[in-house]
């Protein structure tokens, strides 16, 4: 504090008037954000209109590319495996999306309650989020290998099937869900603890409140709970599924793709063309397809966050 | 009598019954990382005894681990990482969002739409350009590399997510510092931003396990084996061709991810306490 | 107090991390420090070898220090195309597969060191030049292969009757269906892997007489009476030997399994045996290695090759060029090629004696197995073309959906489109 009075004292004339420049909102807005909005722009400005310029070209690794305008795009919309991926892709991100939601609430109401050696189950429950996840999904490697697997070993123990049982990452629809749940797996402590920070924040009073008028549990949850916690929601969705939109890590070491394109994800398809066939231009264009999906979410969230 | 065992039934669907199910759920395939880790080579791939349960446990992969590899180095190296990282991101998510949440001016909405459209770019064919710029700052194969990376996918998650908490702030206690005379940053600084520990908590949290988490440009920039990170450092040197060294990977795996997970814990508790002291609602 | 005390210290931190990470040598910087990228190795004793006895031994001879940069199998090319298209990174660097032809506008020729090397080390096998040599020029110089042969379990073979590996597909087709029927079953990748899919999957392809496209680039030839011949035979082969699995398996689940006694045949380099007699010293005694059946058009194997290659934008090119010239020096490569045992196939007639194959009689068919080896795509042009298609698993999948049950019709029709996609442009 002192160290701020002082040379506002030593030149108190324009300082003054300094000062109430800076009392503008937009001018303290604009002073306070344009450090970090530089550094965005210049550190994500050259690279993001590079890899439009990419996408426009037949560029092959380490060769000059040549123009092509729309030509990647066009391709793109004719390849079937593209297709694929892009069901893939919001399938994966909606379901897994929907799950870590409810149960990142759920997850969140229980840990809002009070019982014995809560600290300890707090940072256990954490511990999928931490491990990095090239790492964590090695482990699932043997998780759902049929032989070594409990789930197959309890179905074949009670004679529901035949050994060795489902084959988790053989199957393509058995390998879509298995993916699907290591990263609802990797996802719900985030969503937990986001949700648990955003209902520490409801007034106890407002319950309080609904109790003396008498609403129930679910009610009050209805009522009271989710409507404070909606700008916490829309955030955490929002990111949830930005991320799992581009998810990469996971199906890369899993999976990559198996079994015949039935994981693939714009991310690693876009990845594989680029690096494995050193197709830049046309690997971007499959990567930009992204964007629209995506924009069209954010410009919605952005209205909503706005108006609040 | 039967209002107390009503009672116990309805404490047990409510937090006991959900509970052990998330608890399962979290920790199985934790629980086999660690038997992983602890199994001789020969027993991890026995079929004819129940993998659930560690016969002979050893702990040669730890010490091969921190014996053959430069283990603890990049756990060092990772730490530093993710702790800079996360405070940049944090003071600039700060710096973004404070003004969008409490200010009006023109462009906000604008502003707030192209920090989150950032994601767009998408990753895959972000390292090649994002390389060449590290590469002409001359900061190839530095911690500094990533350092200055990682804020450009932590920076617009931090805004966001501390422009939601931001917004579910009760505006009055500003209001009444404004009156008493406190200049705009001066509000911000010693009112509002206490305020808001729980934010700054999910948020940190967050962006600390993306930067330890990160692998395509930690793989591209750091290079030798002394200045990487756990997750390049384990995949580089204990995954060789088909081969996988499948205890020394699921021991790096804990002995990374235990102590940041107490870490954590010791910051939610923080943050609960604070709140329930009532704080917030004086 | 406590945030102005955090606040504080976070600064220190960060000075500290950036004059310590300033500060820290950049390979490549020095003239006298030369960087060669490289994978890492499934036997840690070959990069130990380079580690402790070649870059010592480089450095009291000629004075330049060697950088040895490892990286894992699938962070290889991610890593050469970024220090490609920056053009900053290793001197030196490994080159797989095809890709020469990939970068090779980033590579320097090498054609005085490979030929020099060549009459040093009793000439080359022809093998070596298919995937090296890219119009003309010598664009790396070739190490060895990583022959894709057959592992299989010696007893388990012998109690349903074969004392020797099958010789044809179909003869191995009747071994597997008895070895399953007892509880051994195959266990051949049809996943999106790296390297143990196209492993059998071209060669089964080849050995029926199937191709993707001809030697013209152009002409795709995929929807043929032989491709739908080894598409019949694959989907009959795996139905009978194998289970679900495998169509969702990457190049670890083999090896998983074949230590676990999953299977009693795979199709794999020589890590199963290496490493089985390292930790499994029971299951080695009854692994055996065989050539890859033939069909009826022959028997094949891949070409997967590791040579060395040296980045124009070296700032060291001389030097580097000098080192690669003393590694391929005879008394150099050799013992280079010794601590690998016979796991790098030299490309180098002077080593088809050797003692790194007589030591292990079990490996000799990797020797024998470089004569009929062809790059993934062949017939068809190597190029960035072929690399799409492996790159979208054009061949894997065809073998694959058709054992997920499609039909013959339909996957080749699939793959004949997918090709056409790639070919027309």
């Amino acid at each position: 504090m002192s160290e701020q009075v002082l040379p506002l004292a030593a030149g108190r004339r324009a300082a003054f008037s300094w000062r109430r420049l800076f009392e503008r909102e937009d001018v303290f807005s604009w002073t306070l954000m344009a450090l970090p909005l530089i550094f965005l722009v210049v550190v994500l400005g050259y690279p993001f209109v590079y890899g439009i310029w990419l996408s426009l070209q037949d560029r092959p690794v380490a060769k000059a590319g040549t123009f092509v305008g729309l030509a990647n795009f066009a391709r793109d919309l004719d390849d079937p495996v593209f297709w694929r991926v892009a069901f893939n892709t919001f399938f994966y991100t909606g379901v897994a999306t929907l799950l870590k939601m409810v149960g990142g609430f759920g997850l969140a109401l229980v840990m809002n309650q009070t019982f014995p050696m809560k600290n300890l189950v707090r940072a256990l429950m954490l511990l999928p989020f931490i491990v990095p996840t090239v790492l964590s999904t090695i482990a699932f490697m043997w998780i759902l290998d049929p032989s070594f697997s409990v789930f197959n070993r309890v179905l074949i123990s009670t004679g529901l099937v035949e050994p060795p049982g489902p084959s988790w990452l053989g199957n393509p629809t058995l390998a879509m869900a298995s993916v699907i749940v290591i990263n609802t797996w990797r996802g719900l402590p985030f969503y937990g603890i986001t949700l648990l920070a955003g209902l520490q924040t409801i007034p106890p009073e407002l319950y309080e409140a609904a109790t003396i008028d008498g609403a129930t549990a679910p009610q009050r949850f209805w009522h009271v709970t989710l409507p404070l916690m909606m700008p916490v929601v829309y955030i955490v969705t929002l990111f949830s599924v930005i991320f799992t939109f581009s998810d990469f890590q996971l199906i890369y070491v899993l999976t990559h793709g198996g079994p015949a394109n039935a994981t693939h994800l714009f991310a690693t398809y876009a990845f594989d063309i680029a690096m494995g066939a050193g197709q830049f231009g046309l690997g971007a264009s499959i990567a930009l397809f992204i964007l629209p999906a995506l924009a069209l979410l954010l410009i919605a969230l952005a209205r909503y966050m706005r108006s609040n | 009598m039967i209002v107390e065992g009503r009672g116990f039934v309805r404490k047990a669907m409510r937090l006991w019954v959900p509970l052990a199910l998330f608890m399962i759920f979290t920790l199985f395939p934790f629980y086999w990382m660690v038997i992983t880790s602890l199994k001789p080579n020969a027993e991890l791939y026995s079929r004819k005894v129940s993998p659930l349960i560690v016969y002979h446990p050893t702990l040669k992969h730890f010490v091969d681990l921190l014996s053959e590899t430069n283990f603890l180095l990049w756990t060092w190296n990772t730490m530093l990482v993710a702790v800079i990282s996360t405070a940049i991101s944090l003071i600039f998510g700060v710096m973004l969002a404070y003004p969008l949440a409490r200010m009006k001016f023109a462009g906000g909405g604008l502003i707030a739409f192209t920090i989150a459209a950032t994601y767009l770019v998408p990753q895959p064919l972000l390292f090649i350009p994002m390389a060449d710029l590290i590469n002409r700052m001359q900061l190839g194969d530095t911690l500094t590399a990533v350092i200055l990376t990682y804020p450009t996918m932590l920076v617009p998650f931090c805004a966001w997510l501390l422009l939601g908490y931001f917004k579910t702030v009760p505006i009055e206690l500003e209001d009444a510092a404004r009156i008493d005379g406190a200049t705009r940053f001066q509000t911000m600084y010693r009112i509002f931003l206490p305020l808001c520990t729980p934010g700054f908590i999910s948020a940190g949290i967050f962006a600390f396990t993306l930067s330890q988490n990160e692998f395509l440009y930690a793989l591209i920039f750091l290079t030798s084996t002394d200045v990487r990170t756990v997750p390049v450092g384990a995949i580089s040197e204990l995954i060789r061709g088909d081969v996988f060294y499948w205890g020394q990977l699921m021991a790096a795996a804990l002995l990374g991810s235990i102590p940041v997970a107490v870490i954590y814990s010791f910051f939610v508790e923080h943050y609960v306490a604070g709140l329930t002291s009532g704080s917030v609602k004086a | 107090m406590t945030s102005a005390m955090t606040r504080r210290d976070a600064v220190k931190i960060l000075a500290v991390a950036g004059a310590g990470s300033l500060l820290q040598a950049r390979p490549g910087q020095a003239a006298t420090s030369i960087t060669m990228l490289h994978e890492s190795s499934f036997i840690k004793a070959f990069d130990e070898y380079f580690q402790k006895k070649i870059i010592p031994a480089y450095e009291k001879a000629a004075g330049v220090k060697v950088v040895y940069e490892i990286v894992s199998v699938g962070s290889t090319l991610t890593r050469n195309t970024t220090a490609a298209e920056t053009g900053s990174g290793p001197d030196l660097t490994l080159m797989a597969l095809n890709w020469p032809f990939l970068f090779d506008e980033k590579l320097v020729d090498v054609s005085d060191i490979a030929e020099e090397a060549g009459k040093a080390n009793g000439g080359w096998h022809d093998a070596a030049k298919e995937l090296a040599v890219v119009n003309g020029k010598w664009k790396a110089v070739p190490f060895g292969n990583i022959g894709q042969l057959m592992n299989y379990r010696i007893d388990w073979f012998k109690e349903v009757g074969y004392d020797k590996f099958p010789d044809t597909w179909d003869e191995l087709l009747e071994a597997g269906t008895k070895l399953k029927k007892k509880g051994h079953p195959f266990g051949m990748e049809l996943g999106h892997g790296f390297g143990d899919n196209h492993g059998w999957l071209y060669p089964l392809l080849w050995s029926y007489g199937g191709a993707e496209v001809l030697p013209d680039g152009k002409t795709i030839v995929i929807d043929s009476d032989e491709t739908a011949r080894a598409v019949d035979f694959c989907r009959k082969f795996y139905q009978a030997t194998m289970q679900e699995d495998v169509l969702g398996w990457t190049d670890p689940s083999n090896n998983k399994a074949w230590y676990a006694e999953q299977i009693s045949c795979t199709n794999n380099a020589e890590s199963i045996l290496y490493v089985a007699k390292r930790d499994f010293p029971d299951i080695a005694q009854v692994t055996g290695q065989a050539l890859n059946p033939q069909g009826p058009k022959g028997r094949f194997h891949i070409l997967n090759p590791w040579a060395h290659s040296i980045f124009t934008h070296s700032q060291n090119l001389q030097a580097s060029k000098d080192f690669l010239r003393w590694l391929m020096k005879p008394e150099i490569v050799s013992g280079w090629y010794d601590s690998a045992e016979s796991y790098y196939a030299p490309f180098l007639h002077a080593y088809d004696n050797a003692p790194l194959w007589t030591r292990e009689p079990r490996n000799l068919p990797y020797r024998e197995s470089l004569a009929t080896s062809r790059p993934l795509g062949w017939p068809g042009p190597v190029g960035r073309k072929q690399s799409e298609s492996v790159a979208k698993y054009v061949v894997v999948d065809m073998f694959a959906q058709a054992c997920a049950g499609k039909s013959t019709k339909d996957v080749i029709a699939d793959a004949k489109g997918k090709l056409q996609q790639i070919y027309k442009s």
